[in-house]
């Protein structure tokens, strides 16, 4: 199984240091995706997200890259990450209404919850289906950093749950999976996560 | 609640400050860092709590090698003045910017601006409180400065403006490890939606029970009493959970 992994940079937002770093650390190799001729030679993809759906769509847009990430996710074993999930989504409502790569039939709603927004701090997994990604991790606690969430009811694989406010924490895909915490933030649970991934 | 180590940065040490006036020093930020992560810290603050003081920029390299050893988030703030400060300091491995003396001197717009480019979640506004008989009155320049600006209407202007969370450091207890301004900091977070880090005042375990019993804040920020030892993040949240209070493992 060949390694190396893509990671998609757009936008001023992204901080790709930290998840390039923790899949380094887990033994994968990294290359960092800057336009539509890099993918060329990656084997695997990582979207990472830090910013408002609404940039990051246009980021993708004004880089190119739409049409190409589209397909590339389509063939290829993929993670996104945080927002990097959410834009699998069909429509995102951060800072209006805002398209997304349309993978993974969702749309991205502010949380509502009886608790402080932003969701901020390591919380547990409710591991819904047997899956590759989180094999192992079930028992693991992760960092989420979001105030927004996927609404999705046919892709879960994990539930997570914020003053009991349930939502999604992970969904699969065939062999495209998200997760709305961060691994690259989230101790050596995190770094095992990058290397079921690494080893899908 | 989150368990968070602050490192008050005077590069290229660690410092304590007392009271806000004398420093001493006590360690370098990368060994620190990397202690109170193998400790179990749930994140790292960061502050170069001079920058703005001595109008200066910002130490990227500093703070670059303190990210590199980290898999918890990592937040960092001082002197930060502009967006690219922002997307600079993202860049090298922070995951959140700590802001204050800028929005309260200069620009309050710029809250508004990093948080619809990198996200609410990433940009913290800290709020230096100083008590006077009935309000609390937001200081800058670590704790120097006066701005006449009151507290609790000010949390409420940057949430509106789109913080995605506020530390609150008190300008009378930071540094003596006598207990937290409680008042203020119940204050602060029955004030706002967004969570509320807490600093300033930690001197024992109890302190911190007391804080998380009756003001409920999202996280609690430690500085000396994991400085000299007197308690480690492990022990810390040990103790925590043995009062009921919901700690990460």
């Amino acid at each position: 199984m060949n390694n190396t992994i893509g990671l998609v940079n757009y936008g001023i937002a992204g901080n790709i240091h930290s998840i390039k770093k923790a899949i380094e650390k887990a033994g994968g190799k990294v290359k960092v995706i800057e336009q539509v001729e890099d993918f060329g030679n990656v084997d695997k993809i990582v979207i990472p997200g830090v910013g408002s759906f609404k940039d990051a769509m246009e980021e993708l847009h004004n880089k190119k890259l739409l049409d190409t990430i589209r397909k590339e996710i389509l063939s290829k074993p993929t993670l996104g990450i945080c927002l990097g999930m959410q834009i699998l989504s069909t429509l995102g409502y951060e800072y209006g209404k805002t398209k997304g790569l349309g993978i993974v039939e969702a749309e991205v709603k502010p949380i509502i919850v009886d608790a402080k927004v932003p969701h901020m701090g390591f919380n547990s997994l409710d591991v819904k289906h047997h899956n590759a990604l989180l094999n192992g991790l079930e028992n693991e606690e992760f960092y989420f950093m979001h105030s927004y969430e996927m609404v999705n009811y046919t892709d879960i694989i994990a539930l997570t749950s914020y003053a009991d406010h349930k939502f999604v924490s992970a969904i699969q895909k065939e062999n495209i999976y998200g997760v709305q915490f961060h691994p690259e933030k989230s101790r050596e649970a995190g770094i095992q996560l990058f290397q079921n991934f690494i080893n899908l | 609640m989150r368990i968070i180590a602050k490192l008050d940065v005077k590069p290229p040490y660690v410092v304590k400050p007392v009271h806000f006036e004398g420093l001493r020093k006590v360690g370098t930020p990368q060994e620190l860092a990397k202690k109170y992560y193998e400790q179990g810290a749930d994140e790292l603050f960061y502050i170069d709590i001079v920058a703005s003081l001595y109008r200066r920029n910002i130490l990227f390299k500093e703070i670059e090698q303190t990210a590199n050893q980290l898999y918890i988030p990592f937040a960092v703030g001082g002197g930060v003045k502009s967006i690219e400060d922002f997307s600079k300091l993202f860049h090298i491995g922070a995951d959140k910017v700590v802001i204050n003396t800028y929005a309260v001197q200069k620009d309050p717009d710029i809250i508004n601006k990093a948080a619809k480019i990198f996200g609410n979640q990433a940009v913290v506004v800290n709020i230096e409180a100083k008590k006077w008989g009935n309000w609390w009155e937001c200081y800058t320049d670590c704790g120097r400065i006066q701005s006449g600006k009151d507290v609790l209407e000010w949390v409420r202007e940057v949430e509106d403006r789109g913080a995605g969370e506020i530390l609150l450091q008190s300008v009378d207890h930071d540094g003596r490890q006598r207990g937290f301004d409680i008042e203020l900091s119940k204050k602060v977070v029955e004030s706002v939606d967004i969570p509320v880090v807490v600093t300033s005042g930690a001197g024992t375990m109890k302190d911190i029970l007391n804080l998380a019993l009756e003001a409920n804040p999202s996280g609690i920020a430690i500085a000396s009493l994991l400085h000299y030892n007197k308690s480690t993040i492990s022990d810390i949240k040990e103790y925590l959970k043995e009062n009921g209070i919901k700690v990460s493992k």
